[in-house]
């Protein structure tokens, strides 16, 4: 394993609490919010751990892929029968009631792929390179990945330990 | 008049109370919470639990699949429609009565999981999957009898928007474009709408597994972490598809619907055809979803833990309120044709009751309707598997029936009475003595139990963060002596 | 009192808009003796079914002769006989509803045009025409010598899983324009004749141009004898059924 720049502690926590109570711990010792990251096997929100929400772009994606959509639908719709014309049944070469059906089904089609490649790219999936995770997370413990500085190591290693945390190593990537 | 002052019998206080709240664990999954360690072990046991008979139901199911599906329908496809039950001018058939028939099964996966997300109705967390599940496999199956009902279908790419060297585009004039488009859009959205919730549930069962499956689960999870950001993204997301599915999942049957609707025909081209068919999907899906719970409840390792009977209490009202919309809408649109007093429509409002396919218009009625109504008021008896199961396959067979009516009994009566006529029978004097269509259904049934058994032993069967997340919001809290359960609103 | 004015949301077509070619179908000359059935399937290269797909009604016959019981035995009247074939709609319910644009209104001949090479055989202009005149290969039906000897070059012959209808016999009208355009002329009425109108032994079925008033059919097809098929719809039909009176009255 290289040397890291970073020096990341993995406290793990049984319990919501003590890690709520560990995040604040952590600002008291001086560690930055950005430095700290919440890993857990079902969704705690960020109100829980009293920590910033998020920032996501997925929403965004959606909208711009409810753009892209309406973008394609136009095409297929206004563009293609001027590709090439062809008049059925006296109705006329762009009908407005079939368009409707026609943008609204693109739209929603690309709206939705989007926010799925958008969780993709805001999540940096797929990623299978070494991660600093351990497996009990996944069976309901909150993890805590800290980065802190050498020096403060030893503090936060025994705040997290008055906080009740189940283990304290220090991270290393493993590929899970 | 003689008062007679007499205490009321009265239960001892506190071991009423202790019961009422022991029941409430018991009958509720989201009050009767388990370590998550010991959900994962279920799920996974259950996953990777399997035994001779699995095996042998599956090899039977594939052998079904291969023979019936695939092979009659590369028959099929070699010699031509003589093969099937279609003629002049019944010109579509069962096939088009099985593509609705799947797609009005696959409609129940988005209605359980996206509008009861939506409500934030809890009861459908163990089996939001199970349910969607069946979304992606029915509309497989539909995909399947819509191809084998084509002609040529090996030019079934002339209805792709794409630019070929053929330079002409699809046209959007037609409904059966629309139809491809709503189809395409809701297979996809519909089967990224089962993979990102699965995401999570991966994670968890590659970190809990070894071999091939590790390997596998470990490319299928992505690199899930579950870290802040993972969720906020994947929460977002979810809420986007929640709102998003439902009206894609109304679009679909509609037009479906319209297939028929924006047709020149006495019987078909009727308004309300958009919400009845709508209704109608439910009242087949719904009904499907509660076989599938049932089974794999009765099939499946520690299942009984997950699946309850306030499951099938819930679904059983669901089905019976269907069922009352169902005939509400049928209703309306008998009503209104009836009353129009076209001869057309009178002749085939006749020939539907009083025609050879009558006892199927009867059946239908009697099904969807007189069963449910006078089964599902009772909460013991919806909450009783069997019966349950066999009002769901009762809804099921009327639902076909109702397309039964509505495709090819609807065809053989036109504005040419000199063209009236019927299909080719079923069974024939030479090989494969039978229609195709039969055998081909037949195998689609097989091929979705197959792939969904297979589903079942792949992945994670039930969404355990969300059974999770659903545990840690709710609590009993106590109004005065009466427990009452509280749920949260966690996100 | 001013009629409100409606726009014309739908359709393109303008109302009593004739397409360029028709036909008038004379039903108190016709004999029935179904000899335009015979001239078309040999004109079009139609294929034969067979016996037993006949039996089940899967003739493939692009024309048909109607005749229909009317009333309760013993009072039995029976309806003149009435050869139906594609009326080639203006405002056709069979095109829109192709999904690959495999019928569609030509604009030169103003016909409604099956596009065999592009058909998938998804068989729902078949559905949504109210004359059923459609039909549909069921199979590469067998042509037993020496019918294969007999097929008209100018037609193509249909594969399997293919939908097709009458054409009005566009390969004779193509062939009469062709010549008048080489002689430097217009074409001359009664010039094209489809199969059926050339076997008709009682001239009952008459076809020309609709857009040249002195026409016999256009002369016939202004009878008040005439009457179109289903005119309710609204498909505007290029089709005449011209029923009861007397014969001296018609141009």
């Amino acid at each position: 394993m290289t040397t890291q720049e970073k020096n990341l502690l993995l406290a793990v926590f049984e319990d919501i609490d003590p890690a709520a109570h560990a995040v604040d711990s952590l600002r008291a010792l001086g560690v930055a919010d950005a430095q700290v990251t919440v890993i857990s096997g079902t969704p705690i929100t960020e109100a829980m751990m009293g920590r910033k929400p998020q920032w996501s772009n997925v929403a965004r994606f959606a909208l711009g892929g409810a753009a892209a959509g309406m973008g394609l639908g136009i095409f297929l719709a206004f563009g293609t029968p001027s590709l090439y014309p062809v008049y059925v049944g006296g109705q006329p070469l762009i009908p407005v009631p079939p368009t409707i059906v026609v943008l609204f089904e693109t739209t929603m089609l690309v709206m939705l792929i989007s926010t799925f490649l958008g969780v993709f790219l805001d999540s940096r999936f797929p990623n299978f390179t070494p991660m600093e995770y351990v497996p009990e997370i996944s069976d309901g413990r909150i993890a805590l990945l800290i980065e802190c500085a050498p020096e403060l190591e030893k503090k936060v290693e025994a705040a997290m330990q008055t906080q009740g945390a189940e283990s304290i190593r220090r991270a290393q990537a493993e590929v899970v | 008049m003689t008062v007679s002052a007499k205490a009321l019998a009265q239960v001892h206080p506190e071991a009423h109370e202790h019961d009422h709240e022991a029941e409430l664990r018991k009958e509720h999954l989201m009050l009767d919470p388990k370590p998550r360690g010991e959900m994962n072990a279920l799920v996974m046991e259950a996953m990777l639990t399997t035994s001779w008979k699995f095996w042998a139901v599956a090899g039977l199911m594939a052998l079904v699949t291969v023979v019936g599906l695939f092979g009659m329908w590369g028959y099929s496809i070699s010699e031509g429609m003589y093969t099937a039950s279609v003629n002049r001018p019944m010109y579509w058939s069962y096939f088009l009565v099985h593509t609705v028939f799947w797609i009005g099964i696959s409609h129940a996966g988005t209605f359980v999981s996206a509008l009861l997300r939506v409500f934030r109705a809890e009861f459908r967390r163990p089996f939001t999957r199970a349910a969607e599940l069946m979304t992606t496999f029915a509309l497989a199956q539909a995909g399947i009898h819509i191809f084998a009902h084509m002609g040529r279908v090996w030019l079934a790419y002339w209805m792709f928007p794409i630019p070929t060297q053929r330079l002409i585009w699809p046209n959007l004039h037609s409904p059966l474009m629309w139809d491809f488009l709503a189809i395409n859009t809701y297979l996809l959205s519909s089967t990224m709408y089962l993979f990102l919730p699965l995401i999570p549930d991966l994670a968890m069962a590659r970190d809990r597994s070894t071999g091939w499956r590790k390997s596998v689960y470990r490319v299928l999870a992505l690199g899930f972490r579950g870290t802040e950001s993972e969720w906020t993204h994947l929460r977002i997301a979810l809420n986007i598809f929640a709102f998003a599915i439902l009206p894609v999942m109304f679009s679909v049957h509609t037009i479906v619907s319209w297939d028929f609707a924006a047709a020149m025909r006495p019987g078909w081209s009727s308004t309300i055809f958009g919400p009845y068919f709508v209704v109608g999907a439910l009242q087949s899906g719904v009904s499907a979803v509660a076989m599938v719970v049932i089974t794999v409840r009765a099939t499946m390792k520690n299942m009984t833990y997950f699946v309850r009977p306030e499951h099938f209490d819930a679904l059983g009202k669901l089905m019976l309120i269907i069922s009352m919309a169902w005939a509400y809408f049928f209703f309306n649109d008998y009503m209104v044709q009836w009353y129009g007093g076209d001869s057309f429509t009178d002749s085939l409002l006749h020939f539907h009751e009083a025609g050879p396919g009558g006892w199927v218009w009867f059946l239908m009625l009697i099904t969807n309707i007189l069963v449910p109504w006078l089964v599902l008021w009772n909460k013991q008896w919806r909450r009783n598997p069997w019966i349950l199961f066999t009002v769901g396959l009762l809804a099921n067979v009327g639902m076909w029936a109702e397309r039964f009516i509505i495709v090819p009994v609807s065809l053989q009566i036109n504005r040419v009475p000199f063209m009236w006529g019927h299909g080719v029978k079923i069974f024939r004097e030479t090989f494969p003595y039978v229609s195709v269509e039969i055998p081909i259904f037949i195998g689609s049934v097989a091929f979705f139990v197959l792939l969904y058994m297979l589903a079942s032993k792949f992945i994670p069967l039930v969404p355990v963060w969300e059974v999770q997340e659903g545990q840690m919001a709710h609590s009993i809290r106590r109004y005065g002596k009466e427990p009452v359960i509280t749920v949260a609103e966690l996100e | 009192m001013a009629i409100p004015k409606i726009p014309e949301f739908k359709a393109e077509w303008k109302e009593g808009e004739e397409g360029r070619w028709g036909m008038a179908v004379d039903m108190d000359l016709c004999t029935g003796c179904q000899a335009c059935v015979v001239a078309c399937s040999m004109e079009n290269n139609v294929p034969f079914v067979g016996e037993a797909e006949a039996g089940y009604g899967r003739s493939l016959g692009w024309i048909r002769v109607e005749r229909l019981w009317e009333g309760q035995y013993p009072e039995v009247k029976m309806t003149p006989y009435q050869p139906v074939m594609c009326q080639q709609c203006g405002s056709a319910p069979c095109e829109p509803v192709c999904p690959v644009f495999a019928t569609v209104h030509s604009q030169a001949e103003q016909l409604n045009v099956q596009v065999y090479n592009r058909c998938v055989g998804t068989r729902y202009c078949a559905n949504n025409c109210p004359y059923v005149v459609r039909v549909f290969n069921w199979a590469d039906f067998d042509r037993p010598d020496p019918l294969p000897n007999q097929f008209n070059p100018d037609v193509t012959v249909r594969r399997r899983g293919v939908m097709e209808k009458c054409t009005f016999c566009i390969q004779r009208i193509h062939r009469a324009e062709d010549q008048a355009k080489a002689e430097g002329r217009e074409v001359l009425d009664g010039e094209a004749q489809p199969a059926c109108a050339q076997a008709c032994p009682a001239d009952a079925i008459v076809f020309g141009r609709l857009d040249d008033p002195e026409s016999r059919v256009s002369k016939l097809s202004r009878s008040n004898r005439g009457s179109h098929l289903l005119e309710e719809l609204g498909t505007q039909p290029r089709v005449t059924y011209l029923k009861g009176g007397s014969n001296d009255r018609l141009g």
